[in-house]
C-alpha cells in the first residue's frame, strides 16, 4: 500500500546549517498492517509520519500510493490525494474550535466534494459508535480530551481512507480513552487498512503487527 | 457563516470599532462640508444687491440703505428676471460685530415677489405653512433656532418687543436658514427701527426723506435662463449707481477661500482617518487570518487545495469585515444620535450620516479588507500543510 525509499529532509538551522531530520528512510506498510514507528524525541518520527502523509515533501526520496509516485504529484493532486486516501489523527487532536463536534467530522467531506445526506449519516453513526453523538453539537472546548480524541478519529475515517496516520494518539489520553482509540486503529488494519501510528507506549507496540525504531533520522530496523 | 464568526468574534469587535471611529470621524466631515456647501450652493443661487455704505444689514445684505427705487431701477437692467428687496438683521444685534458661522438672523422678505434664488426657490417647510403675501406678526424659523428655543407651529416669539406667532418650521438644511427666524418685510422693517437708534433719529428728525418701502437692507436678484449671472452682476453695477454688488462667482471664491482652513483642516483629518483606520483594518485582517494558521494547516490535511483554502480566507475575510463594518456603522450611529440628541437642545448636530459616506466606508473596508485577506492567503496557502500546524501550535 505504502512505499517509501530513500527519503531524506532537512530543515534550515540557526545561521543557515541545514538540520537534517530523516537521512534516507525506506519503508514498506502493507494494507492490513499496523505499523508502530518508535523512537526517541527528535529522532524524526513525526516528520517522517508528515512526508508519507503529504504534509511536507521529502528534499529527495520517493512516497508511493500503491503504483503512484504520489510524491511526484503536484500541490493540487497531493491535496486531492490526502483527502482521498489518507486519515489523520494528531496528539493535540486539532479540531477546528469553531465548529461542532459533527461539522469538525464533515469537514473532512467538505473537500473531497461529499456533502450529501449518506455522508452526514455516515458521521453521525460515527459518532455514535465512539459515544460521542450526544456530544455533536459541542465545540472542541466542550469536549473533555477523551471525547476529542473520538471526534478526531471519526473525521480521520469518514472517507474510509486507506491509509491512516496517527501522531502519538493516545499521548494526552486516560487510560480508558487510550484504549478506545487503540482498539480502533486496530479494527482498521483488521479491517483492512493501512495503519501507522508514531507512539511511545509500551501496550500500542503489543497491538502492532510491525515495530521500526528510528534514531537520528535513520531505520534502525525491525523492533521486533 | 455564524461558526465563521464565532471564531473571528474579537476581530469583528475590533473591526467594527475602527469603523465606527472612521465612519463617526467622516459623518462630521460632511456635516461641515454640508454647512459650506449650502452656503456655496445659496450666494450662487442669486445675485446679493446691498445699499453702498455701512449699515445694520448683514450676511449678503450687509451695507446701507438699498432704496424701493434703487431696487425698481435694478429690475430695469437687462437680463434680470425678479427682484426682492429683504431686510436681513441680526436677531442679537451685540454679538453681530462676531464673525460666526451660527449667527441668528431675522430675515424679512417681500412675500409678492417670487424668491428668485435658483437654488431655493422655496425653503423646505417640516411642519406648519411657509408665509404668504399679505401674512403679518407671523414667523417661519429654522430647525436649529426651533429646536434651541422648543419653539412649533403656535409658539409666540418676542422679535424686539412685538409678539409673533409661529407658523411654520423649516426643514433641517444644514446650513445658514437653520439659524433664521422669517417674517414678511414690513415686520422686518419695523425691527429695525426698533432696534437702530441712529435710523430712529433720523426719521424722527425727518432729515431722510423715506418711505416704508426705502427700508431694505438688500436685494435678492434673479437672471433670465440663458444670462450668465456675473455679467448681469456687472451690468447692474455699471448702471445702478449707489448699490454693492455681489458676483456670484466671486462671492462663491470668497466663501471658499474664507472657509478654506475648514476644507484643508477636514481633508486633513480625513485622510488621517483614512489612512489609520486602513492601516488598522488590514492589519486586523492580516493578523486574524495569520492567527488561524493552524485551522488552516488541519483543513490543507484534510485535503482542501490552494484554490478552496483561498477562497474560503478570502470569503471569511470578507464576511468579518462585512460584520465589522455593519457593526461599525450601527455603533457611529447610535454615538451620533446620542450626542446630536445632547447638543440638539442647544440646536446643534455634529453628525451627517450621507449615503455616499455610508457606501463609501464600506467600500473603503471591504476593498482593504480583501487586499489584506487576499495578501495574508497568499501567505497560508505557500505554507505546506505540517508548517501550518507547526506554526500555528
Amino acid at each position: 500500500m505504502l512505499r517509501a525509499s530513500g527519503v531524506v529532509k532537512t530543515y534550515p538551522g540557526p545561521h543557515g546549517v541545514p538540520v537534517p531530520v530523516l537521512r534516507g528512510i525506506d519503508l514498506t506498510v502493507k494494507a492490513g498492517e499496523l505499523a508502530v514507528i518508535t523512537g526517541s524525541s527528535g529522532s524524526g518520527k513525526s516528520t517522517l509520519l508528515n512526508v508519507l502523509g503529504l504534509l511536507e515533501d521529502p528534499d529527495t526520496g520517493d512516497v508511493w500510493f500503491g503504483d503512484d509516485q504520489v510524491s511526484a504529484w503536484s500541490r493540487r493532486a497531493k491535496s486531492r490525494a490526502r483527502g482521498r486516501w489518507v486519515g489523520f489523527v494528531f496528539q493535540a487532536f486539532q479540531l477546528l474550535p469553531s465548529l461542532t463536534a459533527l461539522d469538525n467530522v464533515l469537514l473532512a467531506a467538505r473537500y473531497v466534494g461529499r456533502r450529501d445526506a449518506a455522508t452526514r449519516r455516515r458521521a453521525l453513526e460515527l459518532l455514535d459508535t465512539f459515544g460521542v453523538a450526544e456530544r455533536r453539537d459541542h465545540y472542541p472546548p466542550q469536549l473533555s480530551g477523551g471525547e476529542q480524541q473520538r471526534v478526531a478519529y471519526c473525521r480521520a475515517v469518514l472517507n474510509d481512507p486507506p491509509l491512516l496516520l496517527a501522531d502519538e494518539p493516545t499521548g494526552n489520553l486516560d487510560d480508558d480513552n487510550a484504549a478506545v482509540i487503540l482498539r480502533a486503529l486496530r479494527e482498521r488494519a483488521a479491517a483492512g487498512g493501512a495503519v501507522i501510528v508514531v507512539s511511545h507506549r509500551g501496550d500500542i507496540a503489543e497491538l502492532a503487527t510491525s515495530i521500526v525504531r528510528i534514531q537520528d533520522g535513520k531505520l534502525m530496523g525491525p523492533a521486533r | 457563516m455564524r461558526s465563521y464568526l464565532r471564531g473571528y468574534l474579537f476581530t469583528v469587535v475590533g473591526i467594527a470599532i475602527g469603523i465606527a471611529g472612521l465612519v463617526s470621524l467622516g459623518a462630521m466631515g460632511e456635516r461641515i462640508m454640508r454647512f459650506i456647501q449650502g452656503g456655496d450652493r445659496f450666494v450662487l443661487g442669486q445675485i446679493s444687491v446691498a445699499g453702498r455704505g455701512m449699515g445694520m444689514g448683514t450676511g449678503f445684505t450687509a451695507g446701507g440703505l438699498l432704496r424701493g427705487a434703487t431696487i425698481r431701477a435694478i429690475a430695469e437692467v437687462p437680463g434680470v428676471a425678479g427682484v426682492q428687496a429683504q431686510v436681513m438683521l441680526p436677531l442679537n444685534p451685540t454679538t453681530s460685530q462676531f464673525m460666526t458661522l451660527t449667527q441668528e438672523l431675522v430675515l424679512g422678505v417681500d412675500l409678492a415677489v417670487p424668491m428668485p434664488n435658483r437654488y431655493y426657490r422655496t425653503l423646505p417647510v417640516r411642519v406648519g405653512r411657509f408665509l404668504r403675501d399679505g401674512d403679518r406678526r407671523l414667523a417661519v424659523v429654522g430647525a436649529s433656532f426651533a429646536a434651541s428655543r422648543g419653539l412649533a407651529v403656535g409658539s409666540r416669539l418676542d422679535l424686539e418687543g412685538v409678539a409673533s406667532e409661529g407658523v411654520g418650521v423649516l426643514d433641517r438644511m444644514l446650513t445658514a436658514p437653520d439659524r433664521f427666524v422669517i417674517v414678511c418685510i414690513a415686520d422686518a422693517r419695523e425691527q429695525w427701527v426698533a432696534k437702530d437708534p441712529l435710523l430712529r433719529t433720523a426719521l424722527a428728525s425727518g432729515a431722510l426723506a423715506l418711505r416704508a418701502d426705502d427700508l431694505n437692507t438688500g436685494a435678492a436678484v434673479g437672471w433670465r435662463d440663458g444670462e450668465d449671472p456675473d455679467a448681469v452682476a456687472l451690468r447692474i453695477r455699471d448702471r445702478v449707481a449707489g448699490v454693492n454688488v455681489q458676483v456670484p462667482s466671486e462671492l462663491s471664491a470668497l466663501l471658499r477661500s474664507s472657509t478654506a482652513f475648514f476644507s484643508a483642516l477636514l481633508v486633513g483629518i480625513g485622510a488621517l482617518g483614512f489612512v489609520i483606520g486602513g492601516l488598522s483594518l488590514a492589519n486586523t485582517i492580516a493578523a486574524a487570518v495569520f492567527e488561524r494558521l493552524r485551522d488552516f494547516g488541519v483543513k490543507r490535511a484534510l485535503g482542501a487545495s490552494d484554490l478552496q483554502l483561498g477562497r474560503e480566507v478570502l470569503g471569511e475575510a470578507l464576511a468579518v469585515t462585512i460584520s465589522g463594518g455593519v457593526g461599525g456603522l450601527r455603533i457611529a450611529l447610535a454615538l451620533a444620535t446620542g450626542v446630536d440628541s445632547y447638543v440638539g437642545r442647544t440646536g446643534q448636530q455634529l453628525f451627517l450620516f450621507s449615503p455616499r459616506l455610508v457606501a463609501s466606508a464600506l467600500t473603503f473596508s471591504l476593498l482593504l479588507a480583501g487586499v489584506a485577506a487576499v495578501y495574508a492567503t497568499a501567505r497560508v496557502v505557500r505554507l505546506s500543510p505540517a508548517e501550518a500546524l507547526r506554526r500555528g501550535a
